[in-house]
């Protein structure tokens, strides 16, 4: 008898316990479904159906036909293109030159907290300025840069007007904005390191070089994927930049997926086919996001 | 019979105090009538317009100020939105159920879009006829930039800020040169001839500072109307008399590929150059020539503050002439009443009195706006406007004969779109003119199916 009222009362306390959970979970349920579920399956459905102007929402059920005219659509693979080209050249050059900035002011020397203060203004400033502000640097004809390269015998170059040019512009203004970023999380990640492991490298000899190599780099390799993993679902957005610096341009040059998809929505008014696009994006991001994440859950373990 | 004159003359009385009272009714039934919806000093209409950024301060700081010496009682709000959200916003307000604008400020391609949806109110229709003024003078406008608010045979809206491409030029570039300076007779063929000479050191110091051109090369909605005033200068047009696309042959390629032509004397990086960046080239006197909207021909000549130009310096005219003509685009800014309105009378008293003869002088006066009335244009008030003028009727005239606008079509903005896309490939040089054009005909076909 004892035992079954014990039992009851362990029942009661789980439920309590549970119910308890749940009730501080609820708020926050409630709230990503209004601002997160309900958009993503209000856009399935409008990329399921033709998108009807006058009541400015989904209409008549058309199946696959939207994917089927997106993925037949060169501009989309274009798209797709030119921001594969800008991820693949933009995250590692980041998350590279973030700890490498990081490694060098690791030291211990006066106004380091003034630097990395410093470091958080690229952060702050709104993509849309950022972007405004290097387009007047790099303008051909006004900006600064190419007078200080002519300084030292370069250039012109034609930032906005050569393709290749454009996507430099580009990720130059992203990894300006970003890296301090990465410096911040890798700062944070050095001096998290143990300071024993060091110490005993360095009663065994090792060199900066070896330190860096054998000792804080293994250390440092699963903050490394778990930064790559965070700059990623950052960089898979970019479009404002582009927005305020290139246009897209020259020609289709810097197109970016984002900005494609906002420009078939709202300059062309295709929205269902922009919904289509919307979760074909979002499927490969989180295709992609996954094999990250299991990637980065691996070298953990091998590290 | 004194009786009788007596009841005669009370007759009169009679029948005269009762006219005099009808009389008073009617006329405080007419006042009423007249003020109904206009609003009095107690209860003022309170009146929304949305209207281009580029523009609407002001008209909010000089041109609400004088409608409101004709109708003190209508407050008039207008909210500026930037060109490239305002037709999306525009399509939001017709489709909302409680939309906040009584007055649409209506870009000229997208009068079909928003008629289709029935977002606006028939101005010539039985809503509006009664009560439009007598003296409105419909015959008075410019048949080119009236067209441009009309739909399917039906007047939607009415023009108020007109625009066209023309050609501006600097005339010290020109002298520098030792060039004649341009004139409307100017073809294509002598501006490529002239334009390596315009490539020029001005200050002598021995570096190049001076090209020939600047314009749209930009991928945006605004680039294809400089190949298109180049087509339909020779003859083409975008599309043929069954609304399929026809500029995929010989001239719109070679139209494109004059317009390509243009980069070689354009400055370092015009191929990113759109209205700001070849405004800022001109303005500052690194051009010779820019094929520009005419609208910013006042704050480039007489405006200190915005440029480095006066009059002296400042020519303007029509593009250069093709085989068939001259060439021009027509651009016109219009005013639509929105067909949910709750306040019909108040926004077509400033929709009427906005383009009314008088109201279109002030606009041109105070706002630097270009008029489309024949009576305007016939009767410049300010020096600055007689070239002017002349230039906008001539280039109307040109528009009205080669049809040189955009697609006209409820998918307007996506045609558009498409011409954006693939004249700025063909510009950029990552695909032939040819292909560019015969990839966006078979697409514009597709989306105008």
């Amino acid at each position: 008898m004892t035992q079954v009222i014990a039992g009851q009362r362990r029942r009661y306390g789980r439920l309590g316990d549970l119910l308890v959970r749940w009730s501080f979970m609820l708020p926050t349920i409630v709230l990503l479904m209004a601002v997160l579920a309900y958009p993503i399956f209000y856009t399935l459905e409008i990329s399921f159906s033709s998108f009807d102007m006058s009541i400015f929402g989904a209409g008549e059920w058309v199946g696959w036909d939207n994917y089927e005219t997106v993925l037949q659509d060169y501009r989309f693979w274009d798209s797709l293109r030119v921001t594969l080209i800008y991820l693949v050249i933009a995250l590692p050059l980041q998350v590279a030159l973030g700890f490498g900035i990081a490694f060098l002011i690791n030291a211990e020397w006066g106004g380091r907290g003034l630097i990395r203060a410093l470091f958080i203004i690229p952060m702050v400033v709104a993509p849309v300025v950022a972007g405004g502000i290097w387009r007047m640097i790099l303008d051909p004809l006004w900006g600064i840069m190419n007078y200080f390269l002519g300084l030292v015998g370069l250039g012109p170059f034609d930032w906005f007007g050569d393709p290749n040019l454009a996507m430099a512009t580009i990720i130059i203004i992203d990894t300006w904005r970003w890296t301090p970023f990465i410096v911040l999380i890798a700062t944070a990640a050095l001096l998290a390191l143990p300071k024993d492991v060091f110490e005993a490298a360095k009663i065994d000899g090792a060199n900066w070089w070896a330190m860096l190599w054998s000792v804080a780099l293994p250390l440092l390799v699963p903050i490394i994927a778990a930064t790559f993993v965070i700059r990623w679902l950052g960089a898979v957005k970019l479009f404002d930049i582009v927005l305020a610096s290139t246009y897209g341009g020259p020609g289709k040059a810097t197109s970016v997926i984002n900005l494609f998809i906002y420009e078939e929505a709202f300059r062309s008014f295709h929205f269902a086919e922009s919904a289509a696009m919307v979760m074909i994006v979002l499927v490969l991001t989180m295709v992609l996001t996954g094999l990250f994440l299991r990637g980065s859950r691996k070298l953990e373990e091998s590290f | 019979m004194k009786s009788g004159y007596l009841a005669r003359g009370s007759e009169n009385w009679l029948l005269r105090a009762a006219t005099v009272a009808l009389m008073a009714t009617g006329l405080t039934m007419a006042s009423a009538s007249a003020q109904d919806g206009l609003g009095t000093a107690e209860k003022p209409i309170q009146l929304r317009v949305i209207a281009n950024s580029a523009f609407s301060h002001t008209w909010q700081s000089v041109l609400v100020p004088e409608f409101n010496k004709v109708y003190p009682n209508i407050k008039v709000t207008i909210d500026g939105v930037p060109y490239n959200e305002h037709l999306a916003k525009l399509m939001l307000e017709a489709t909302s159920a409680d939309p906040e604008y009584d007055v649409l400020v209506i870009d000229d391609p997208w009068t079909p879009q928003l008629a289709q949806l029935g977002a606006l109110v028939d101005l010539k229709g039985p809503k509006v006829a009664p009560i439009t003024s007598a003296e409105y003078d419909w015959a008075d406008f410019n048949s080119a930039p009236l067209a441009s608010g009309e739909w399917k045979g039906v007047q939607y809206s009415i023009p108020v800020r007109s625009n066209m491409l023309l050609m501006f030029y600097n005339r010290a570039h020109y002298k520098k040169a030792g060039l004649p300076e341009p004139t409307p007779a100017l073809t294509w063929e002598q501006y490529f001839e002239q334009a390596p000479k315009l490539v020029q050191d001005m200050n002598g110091d021995g570096t190049v500072d001076a090209w020939a051109v600047d314009t749209f090369f930009v991928r945006d909605q605004l680039t294809p109307p400089i190949w298109q005033a180049i087509l339909n200068a020779n003859g083409g047009s975008l599309l043929d008399g069954k609304g399929v696309p026809a500029f995929n042959n010989e001239i719109g390629v070679a139209a494109l590929e004059k317009h390509k032509k243009l980069l070689e004397y354009a400055p370092p990086g015009a191929l990113g150059h759109g209205l700001q960046e070849s405004l800022q080239t001109f303005r500052q006197g690194a051009v010779a020539t820019m094929f520009m909207w005419g609208s910013v021909y006042k704050a480039t000549g007489v405006d200190p503050k915005a440029s480095t130009l006066t009059l002296k310096e400042l020519g303007m005219q029509v593009m250069p002439v093709g085989s068939a003509s001259a060439g021009t685009h027509r651009g016109i800014w219009t005013a639509g009443i929105s067909a949910k309105t709750k306040q019909l009378n108040a926004s077509w008293a400033f929709v009427e009195w906005l383009t009314s003869k008088r109201g279109e002088k002030i606009n041109v006066s105070l706002a630097g706006s270009f008029p489309a009335r024949k009576s305007t244009l016939n009767a410049p008030s300010e020096d600055w406007m007689k070239p002017v003028f002349s230039t906008l009727q001539e280039s109307y005239d040109v528009a009205a004969k080669g049809r040189m606008w955009r697609i006209r079509s409820p998918r307007s903005d996506a045609t558009q779109q498409i011409l954006a896309d693939e004249v700025a490939r063909a510009l950029a040089g990552q695909v032939s003119p040819k292909e560019a054009l015969d990839v966006a005909a078979k697409r514009i076909a597709k989306v105008l199916k």
